[in-house]
């Protein structure tokens, strides 16, 4: 709809990847009232949905509030217009990574990635990895677990050897999924 | 009754740092008469990375091992006791209600999925496929009013129409489970309350705050214990105690343990086959 462009695009590609329709959101706040990292950031869900709907993206981009989501849901099962808000996010965070605006402070954003690189390369996520990775790009996130860490150890929670699952089959799922991805984005970007 | 085989997705966090809840669910399904037949060659269910950087992938993987229950194992239902792996799957087979997404996720996997298996949770298990009467047959050391808080987080009952959750905001399911075993299952504020999940690697200081909360509500409330069914709400509300009493001298430990490990006490299994020497805050008083 080229009448609503600029601010129809954010909207438009949040719809295309996620099939959810913000313009549905009235600004009741029932999803803020209920989110537990609501006062951690800049924003709240509220705020963001009405940013997506105008199309502000640095205003959210900018803004901490996409990486400390944490996917609990409470969002999308109280909101009375049925939006999957929790899928907003997720859908956010997809298009920041793909448009180069990920948070420059933002350590769950690249822990994600992380998370991503392991699993994709032994079939199952290696927990130890995670840290070893992050400890390696963020030396202070190590201070976190100067306490925790050692008592983790010392009751044998911490398990460092890997067990891979279906490489293969991984290695297969994870391309096949990225190109499909890739082209529907190349689609979608034409019309 | 004939014995039941569920197939058995473990998860990444149950090889991991939750090995107790692995060695607890194996040993009471064991006890209560339950064949678990673990996929083989699984696949990370690709957890809370996948489905914000890759939609696509966040559906099939664990579409693929839904496929793998329904075409190779031939089996109708599983057991995904990981509350993320379980909502994945859930979400996974939800979406493929959808012929477009069933499309490209069958592009992904290589095949098809017809929706023949039932998904169940920690839950799940031991409230259906075990059965509350079978299970009350089954119990050998009865816990003595012991009150327990039921804590189910998020994802075992949220978004409603994927879990199918009859009361996502005040779920009991869990309190009819501890109250076959002997305990007193409290009424608390916090049952659905978020943890901080995947916060507890990067951002702390926020898990501390919400974890705080949740377990001053359960004790407030008269709580002795707290009952989980997930991995990641088990090592933050366990774990992060230990790190809210560095900071507030006056907290107490208030014990977390996996529904399992409740489970396993009660129909006469060993500390050790439960693992209760893993759990960070001792547990062994209550357990005892």
């Amino acid at each position: 709809m080229a009448t609503c462009s600029p601010s129809g695009v954010l909207a438009t590609k949040v719809g295309a990847g996620c099939a959810e329709n913000p313009y549905l959101c009235y600004q009741c706040k029932r999803c803020t009232a209920g989110c537990p990292v609501a006062d951690q950031a800049g924003m709240h869900p509220a705020q963001i949905m009405r940013a997506v709907q105008l199309g502000q993206y640095d205003m959210i981009f900018e803004d901490k509030f996409i990486w400390l989501c944490t996917g609990c849901q409470t969002c999308t099962t109280r909101c009375p217009q049925g939006i999957d808000i929790a899928g907003i996010m997720d859908e956010l965070k997809i298009i920041a990574r793909r448009e180069g605006k990920v948070h420059p402070d933002a350590p769950s954003a690249q822990m994600f990635k992380y998370n991503y690189d392991s699993f994709a390369r032994w079939g199952r996520m290696w927990e130890i990895e995670l840290i070893a990775r992050d400890a390696l790009h963020r030396p202070k996130g190590v201070l976190a677990w100067l306490s925790l860490g050692p008592k983790m150890l010392l009751k044998g929670k911490i398990n460092p050897t890997l067990k891979k699952g279906d490489t293969d089959a991984m290695k297969r799922m994870v391309k096949t999924a990225e190109s499909l991805t890739e082209a529907k984005q190349h689609e979608g970007g034409k019309g | 009754m004939s014995p039941k085989t569920l197939a058995y997705y473990p998860g990444c966090s149950l090889h991991g740092t939750s090995a107790e809840f692995d060695a607890s669910f194996r040993a009471t399904a064991r006890e209560l008469g339950l064949t678990l037949e673990e996929i083989p060659g699984w696949e990370c269910c690709g957890n809370t990375a996948a489905h914000s950087i890759n939609r696509l992938l966040s559906l099939a993987l664990p579409v693929n091992e839904l496929a793998k229950v329904e075409k190779d194992m031939k089996l109708d239902a599983v057991a995904v006791p990981c509350a993320a792996c379980y909502s994945r799957f859930k979400t996974g087979a939800h979406e493929m209600q959808d012929p477009a997404v069933a499309d490209d996720v069958k592009s992904v996997v290589g095949r098809g999925y017809d929706g023949g298996v039932t998904v169940q949770n920690l839950v799940d298990v031991y409230h259906d496929a075990v059965g509350l009467e079978a299970l009350a047959a089954k119990v050998k050391r009865p816990f003595k009013s012991l009150k327990v808080a039921c804590y189910y987080g998020c994802l075992l009952t949220r978004p409603p129409d994927v879990t199918q959750a009859d009361d996502p905001e005040y779920p009991t399911r869990m309190e009819a489970v501890v109250e076959t075993l002997g305990c007193e299952a409290i009424d608390w504020n916090y049952k659905t309350d978020c943890c901080g999940a995947a916060l507890a690697l990067t951002e702390q200081g926020i898990v501390d705050d919400l974890v705080a909360r949740i377990v001053s509500d359960a004790r407030a409330c008269g709580a002795a214990a707290v009952a989980v069914a997930c991995p990641l709400c088990q090592a933050n509300l366990d774990g992060r105690q230990s790190e809210i009493a560095r900071k507030d001298s006056a907290w107490v430990g208030l014990p977390v343990l996996f529904l399992s490990q409740l489970v396993g006490r009660a129909i006469g299994l060993g500390d050790k086959e439960l693992g209760l020497s893993k759990n960070l805050i001792d547990a062994r008083a209550v357990m005892a």
